[in-house]
């Protein structure tokens, strides 16, 4: 499968943090947002928050693995999904916050799914 | 036209208006009743403090909770992170107590028995018993967690529940605003119409705050909704590993 780098960060201006529910917003910065596209390894359906793995090429064509967090998997059936909602291989495109410390964490605000829709993340 | 006409085609309009008014409430409240899964929903006006705290403004602490306060370490203040907090529920999933337990952004339900009503938490399976049965909080309540809790309607459409007996382990919110176990905490559960729900909250704590510390939560019914599982010790010691 072809990957295409699309990594790019923007400063934004936020008014509100919104909140992460488990824990505090500390470990990721708030101003910063950041754009993988890439490829789903490994979607772990778990409590607190549900983790999603994937991976993209960057621009010297070396592999990158990326961490995005999601919100509580019950929150997320609320919202549609369950624990088949993403698996290996599937192509998205994951924006969010950046980690602090420069570690490819992403806490993600957008996920533009397989089928280019981008995914519900929020209960009613 | 007659006025015998005239008064006929406005009486019909009238009554046409008033059905349209009459199509157009909400559905009825049923009386002394608030089964259901219900969800905080406060307005975006609150949105800077309440998913953390109670109020904008501190509130009017003694020396004593100031010191303590000040030893707080909490992990929704945007400082401290998961390796560094020391909130209790955080590091060691001590159970959340009351008001607190309000901060887990998770769905709570009423459910009602002729002697009590029981409030159950998704969050970590919190249970409260609020008795109904015309008992009093014991004058020398034994130390729990999340309280020793009676309730009673005033009108149709408020639940009036008062707890008593909290040990002086938790914290009364995100930030780590402490409590004594002479806490006392007043919900005034008025429900606006079918799916709406105000919650006045009042502490008391002659040890911790020089005068009770007040707001109002809003909350909606969720008739959709089921409550899932959320078990702290299974799902929250172990995550900081995720995050390294």
């Amino acid at each position: 499968m072809k990957h295409v780098l699309a990594l790019a960060i923007i400063a934004t201006t936020i008014v509100s943090i919104p909140v992460l529910a488990h824990h505090g917003t500390a470990a990721f910065d708030t101003t910063k947002m950041v754009k993988v596209k890439g490829t789903i390894t490994d979607f772990q359906f778990v409590n607190p928050h549900v983790q999603v793995y994937f991976e993209c090429k960057n621009e010297k064509g070396e592999t990158e693995k990326w961490q995005g967090e999601l919100t509580a998997p019950n929150k997320l059936i609320r919202a549609g999904w369950d624990k088949h909602t993403l698996k290996p291989g599937d192509s998205v495109t994951v924006s969010g916050y950046a980690a602090v410390n420069g570690a490819p964490t992403i806490w993600i605000r957008e996920l533009i799914g397989p089928t280019g829709e981008s995914l519900p993340l929020f209960e009613e | 036209m007659s006025q015998s006409l005239v008064r006929s085609i406005c009486i019909s309009g009238v009554a046409v208006m008033f059905s349209g008014i009459l199509c157009a409430q909400p559905p009825p409240t049923p009386p002394h009743d608030l089964t259901g899964v219900w969800m905080l929903r406060n307005p975006d006006s609150m949105r800077s403090f309440a998913g953390a705290t109670f109020t904008k403004a501190e509130p009017e602490m003694t020396s004593w909770a100031q010191a303590k306060y000040k030893e707080a370490k909490p992990s929704n203040g945007g400082k401290y992170t998961l390796d560094t907090t020391n909130d209790p529920v955080l590091t060691k999933c001590d159970p959340p107590g009351l008001p607190r337990v309000y901060f887990h952004p998770y769905p709570f339900e009423f459910i009602h028995t002729p002697k009590y009503t029981l409030m159950l938490y998704e969050y970590d399976h919190v249970v409260r018993r609020i008795y109904t049965d015309g008992r009093s909080i014991p004058d020398d309540p034994d130390p729990t967690w999340m309280g020793f809790s009676v309730g009673h309607w005033e009108g149709d459409t408020t639940f009036v529940v008062e707890t008593a007996g909290f040990n002086d382990k938790t914290w009364l919110d995100r930030l780590g605003h402490p409590h004594s176990n002479q806490l006392r905490v007043t919900e005034r559960f008025r429900r606006i119409d079918r799916d709406h729900m105000q919650i006045d909250i009042s502490m008391q704590d002659p040890k911790a705050l020089v005068k009770p510390w007040t707001t109002t939560f809003y909350s909606e019914l969720r008739p959709k909704w089921e409550l899932g599982e959320i078990s702290c010790s299974g799902d929250y010691l172990g995550f900081s590993k995720f995050e390294k």
